[in-house]
This record gives C-alpha cells, structure tokens and sequence, in this order.
C-alpha cells in the first residue's frame, strides 16, 4: 500500500511500517551527526547563499504549515542585504485541532528542523531565529532548549559559527513560548506576539519578507518546510530532482505558475481510525490507503463517513470523496486546501452538526477580535449550532448560518472582510459541512414548524 | 476571548511591599532575555512567563512591575497579559487541569470523560475546588490529537485518557 520508497523525515524517529512508535528516543547531536546529520548544512556552506535558495525553489518546495506557498519563492521575496538585522521565524504555533506533525519532529529529531534553520539562514543571509513554540508545548520546550544548546556548542550558532558572520553578526537561535492562542500561527500576528504584543495580524502588504519583525525583512516557515529542505540539500545537486520523484504533478491543463505538490509529507491522523498517529508518506496518497494502510481501518469496523483533510479549518470530505488524493491540488473538492495534513476521520455515528458546532466553538474561542465580522459571525455561528443541535433551530437558521459563513473570511468566499484568513477557515468548515450533509441538519431542525420573527438579521 | 472588556475604572489594586519582579528576576530578564530582541518591549511575554512561574500567576501590582522595568506602560503589559489565554491573572488551584476540547478529542469520548472529572471534582469548568487543589479549565486542541482525549495537568500532558485512569492521576497527585 505504501509508495514511500524510505522514511525521510522520520528516518531516525521509528515510525510505521518501518519501525515501531515505542522505540522513539530524542536522537542527540552525536547521533544525529552519525546518522548523515549536518550533511545538508555542509553542502550549503559549500554552496553560495542565491544558489541554495535556486536549490530549493528548483525542487518546488511548497510550505508544510496550511498554505502550501512554495519555500523557494518566498526566500527569494527578501529584498537585497543593506548590513541592518534580518530574521527567520519559525512557526511552531502549531495549534490547529488535529495537527500534531512538527511536535514529532520536536520531540524526537529536533536537529533536523535546527539543520534546515541553519540552511535557510545561511541561504537568505538572516541572522537571528526566534523559535515561535506554543505554550502549551511544555516538554517540547525542554527538548529543544536542550538542543538549541547542543547546537550552540557544537558552533552551528554564536560566537565561532560554522556559517561565519551574517549581516556583521553572529548568527542565534532563540526560543520563543507563546502562551495559548491560536491566531499566533498566523505569520503577521507571531510577529506580533514576538514583538511583546497581542497577537493581531498585520494588513499585508507590508509583507514580512520587506517588514517583519522590529520593522525589519524576515521569512517566516513552518517546523516541517524547513526540516524538508535539510534532506534536499544533503542531496546537493541531485536534491531537487529527488525530491521530485515523490509526490504528485501539477494537475492536467493547470497554468504554469500553479505548483505541483512533489515529496514526502507527514500526516496526522486522528479521529475515528485503528492506529492514529503521524505516518509519513507521499503526497498525493489517497485518504483510503492512508486509513485502510497505515492506519488499519477505521474505528470498531464502522463505515467511514467524513474527513477533516487538514486541520479543521480546511473544511470536510463527504462521504463520496473516500478516494481523494491527499496533496495540494485537494481544492477541487471543495475543501480549503491540504491545511496542514492533519487528518481528523469520522465513522458513520458521528453527529455532524456536532462536528459543525465543536468547529464553531472553537473559532468563536480564538477569534481575535480584531475584525467585527470574525468576532461577531464566529460567535454568532457557535450559538446558533447549539441551538440547532439542541433541537432548537429553524429552517431559517440554517440558510442564515450559511449567509454568516459566506461573510467573512480574507479570501473571495469570505468577501475579503477580513484581515487574516482565520474566519476563512470557520467560513470554509461551516459550509461544507452544513451543505455535503444537508439532511443531517434539515432533519435536526424538521421538528420546528414555525418560523420565529425575531432571528437577528432575519 | 480575550476581547472581552472589563470594567477596571473603580478597581482597587492590591499592593504589597515586596516587589513581585525581585532583583534575582531582573537581573536573570537583564542578562538572558532581553539582549535576545531588539527593543525591551519583546521581553514582555517571557517577563510574564518568568513571573507567573515563580509566582503562580500575575497580580496587577506584578505587572506594573514588569511594565516599569521594561519602560513600557502598564496598560501595555495589561493588555498582553489579557490576550493570552495561558497567563492567569487570578490565582488558580495547586493543579490546574486543562481537558482539550477539540474536536478529535470531542469524537473519542471528551464529552462523557469530562462529566465524569466534574461530578469527581464537584466543580464546573473555570472553577476551582473549595481546598484549593485542582482547577479545572476547558482548553483548545492540545497538539495531541493522535492520542486523544488528552489533558494537561499543570505541566504534565495525560495521553489516551478514559475515566479510570486520568482517576489514578488525580489520586496520585498529592
């Protein structure tokens, strides 16, 4: 069933079906500098900083942490050096229900993501890290505290740094604790909250590869984009075309400018399924091999119903998508986009207006409250799903939730209302739940035969 | 929901003479944290960190603190500290269990286990036990959702959780 040749990113974190999950240990820098480890940064020293980015945007990297943006592009989006600081941020918010991928990467192989730190700031001439982590990763904290201190005596950072002076400067890395909210995983507001504020996000443009953070240029990338590129460039030359050989075109007929989605990506897989947990393999796997394989079928043997492709911002497969391919090019069944790839499965008992109110919930929570149509539609939405799901709905609800959803987001769909695409992801997962199980919910409201004058909009 | 407005304008602030952010805390914030970020307003979150730490949570006289030695305003620190849902600016249990809610967690039996925590603790979410041990908190995702329901207490994540083992863990603690 599986197409992955050999594990990648879980080469030396036991995972199956090549190794067993109750093996895992922390690899330390001696193991890791074993096991091939500081390759990769070795033949980008060899290299000059503009060709490791060519390197990187020739193997089409797109972005591991839900937007699936390509790497490459947005390393080359920096504008020229002029002596004055530039940062990397790394984003390890990783808060969206149903994404645990980069916290197995913490916790097991933390030199991985320090070694594509190292490349990409020797790459894009930054000279300062902040490792954004979330609060409520305690014990990946302490993990990668440890060896962030590994890597400052081994001289990958500080004083005497194998990548020698950036802008003038030696080169640190930085952990940084969030502390429990989830629109820091959106870039504009982890700068935010690393500049000591709340975490509002920024009206882009500015771009932070112009003004980042403290005003300066600075690239922003998930744990998991910039582990990926430490394999490539061990790779050196033969890299992209490596990491081409895995993974899925660009779609028939797309333009050029579309990106394909090549290499090996880490899914989670949650929910109603035998083994849940983080498996490794192509994109483009289909959702069927990823539950009847890796994960050996669902939950008690029930039926499969619904899946969450990425996070549940990204929206729900019905139950006649059980063979989508799981890569970038999944937005043609009408979800979001790939997200994050932590798939959430639910078996044939779940109540989905449930599902729908749980989803609500959580946005009407982490709504940041700076735009009113996010603040007050997350909410609103959240309330009107218990109502429903409490019996207490009308027909009219359910037209006039779908009218809520529609209004707000940053993209098209959502009418640009927004700053940031956190209503995005609440408008995208409202709405394709309420329309692919439409009789779900007429059901649930069925019951009701009047019309109650005083909806709020109505 | 940390848009949530108080009305603070007839609030008394409670003050004792010992400083919260004690010389030893300075010169730890002084020597390892600030030099990491470019202004000193970046300090703001790990000052927070370090104080709620050492202190168990933020009282409004520690954060004026913070926000003097940081040369910022007061309301500035006030206003992060309010925003995160993880700072506490009222004391809270000697354990504080934080049960994700999310929806893995949700469609694994979140829902009943939760009830069961309640009826064993006899307090609702957001409360705190009248003996000052435990605090019970409804949280989003944990990052844990392959081993769901999952919980944190304190510091300590509790994975595949059902009602009679997370029993054992609160008996366990002292």
């Amino acid at each position: 069933m599986t197409t992955l040749k050999e594990p990648v990113l879980t080469k030396r974190i036991p995972t199956h079906p090549w190794g067993d999950p109750t093996d895992r240990k922390v690899v330390s820098y001696k193991q890791y500098v074993k096991t091939d480890g500081y390759k990769g940064l070795k033949n980008a020293l060899a290299m000059e900083p503009s060709d490791v980015v060519d390197l990187v945007k020739a193997a089409e990297v797109r972005g591991r942490g839900g937007a699936g943006f390509p790497a490459g592009m947005k390393w080359s989006f920096l504008p020229p050096e002029d002596g004055g600081r530039r940062y990397l941020a790394i984003n390890s918010d990783e808060s969206e229900p149903g994404t645990f991928k980069d916290r197995l990467l913490i916790d097991f192989d933390p030199h991985i993501i320090i070694e594509g730190i190292a490349i990409c700031m020797h790459a894009c001439r930054l000279d300062t890290a902040y490792f954004y982590i979330r609060g409520e990763y305690h014990h990946q904290r302490e993990v990668f505290e440890a060896a962030i201190k590994e890597a400052y005596e081994n001289k990958i950072f500080g004083k005497g740094s194998k990548l020698g002076q950036i802008n003038g400067r030696d080169p640190d890395l930085f952990l940084h604790r969030g502390a429990g909210a989830y629109v820091c995983g959106e870039e504009t507001a982890l700068l935010e909250s690393l500049e000591g504020k709340r975490g509002w996000p920024r009206i882009k443009p500015p771009f932070p590869a112009v003004a980042g953070a403290f005003g300066r240029p600075t690239i922003i990338n998930n744990v998991e984009t910039l582990a990926i590129c430490t394999p490539i460039l061990e790779r050196g030359e033969d890299g992209p075309k490596w990491f081409q050989s895995m993974g899925t075109q660009r779609p028939e007929g797309a333009p050029p400018h579309v990106p394909a989605s090549f290499g090996p990506k880490l899914f989670g897989v949650s929910g109603h399924v035998n083994r849940p947990g983080v498996y490794e393999e192509e994109l483009g796997i289909t959702l069927k091999d990823l539950i009847e394989g890796l994960c050996q079928g669902m939950l008690n043997g029930k039926k499969y119903k619904s899946a969450i492709p990425g996070g549940i911002s990204t929206g729900v497969l019905g139950p006649d998508e059980y063979d989508v391919r799981l890569d970038f090019d999944i937005t043609k069944y009408d979800t979001l986009g790939l997200g994050t790839a932590g798939v959430i499965v639910m078996d044939e008992d779940t109540c989905m207006v449930g599902v729908a109110r749980n989803i609500a919930h959580f946005f009407g929570h982490e709504s940041c409250g700076q735009c009113t149509p996010c603040r007050e539609g997350t909410n609103w939405m959240s309330k009107m799903l218990s109502r429903i799901e409490a019996g207490d709905g009308t027909t009219r609800d359910l037209d006039l939730l779908l009218e809520i959803a529609g209004s707000m987001g940053a993209l098209p769909s959502g009418r640009g209302a927004t700053i940031c695409g956190l209503a995005d992801g609440a408008n995208w997962a409202v709405r394709t739940i309420v329309n692919k199980f439409w009789d779900e919910f007429e059901a649930k409201v069925s019951k009701q035969r009047f019309v109650s004058l005083s909806v709020v909009g109505s | 929901m940390a848009w949530i407005a108080k009305n603070s304008a007839t609030m008394q602030i409670e003050r004792r003479d010992e400083p919260y952010l004690t010389d030893a805390l300075k010169k730890q914030l002084e020597d390892q944290v600030i030099p990491r970020y470019d202004t000193r307003m970046a300090a703001t979150m790990p000052a927070l960190h370090l104080v709620q730490d050492t202190h168990g949570w933020l009282p409004h006289q520690a954060m004026e603190e913070i926000a003097e030695f940081l040369g910022l305003t007061a309301s500035h620190v006030l206003d992060t500290a309010t925003f995160y849902e993880e700072y506490w600016l009222k004391p809270h249990g000697k354990y504080v269990i934080w049960v994700c809610q999310s929806l893995s967690c949700e469609l694994l039996g979140q829902p009943s286990l939760l009830e069961k925590i309640k009826g064993h603790l006899g307090i609702e979410v957001g409360e705190t036990t009248d003996d000052g041990r435990f605090t019970l908190m409804g949280v989003e995702c944990l990052g844990s959702c392959g081993t769901a329901p999952c919980a944190l207490v304190n510091h300590k994540l509790h994975e595949n959780i059902t009602a009679d083992n997370f029993q054992s863990v609160l008996d366990s603690l002292e």
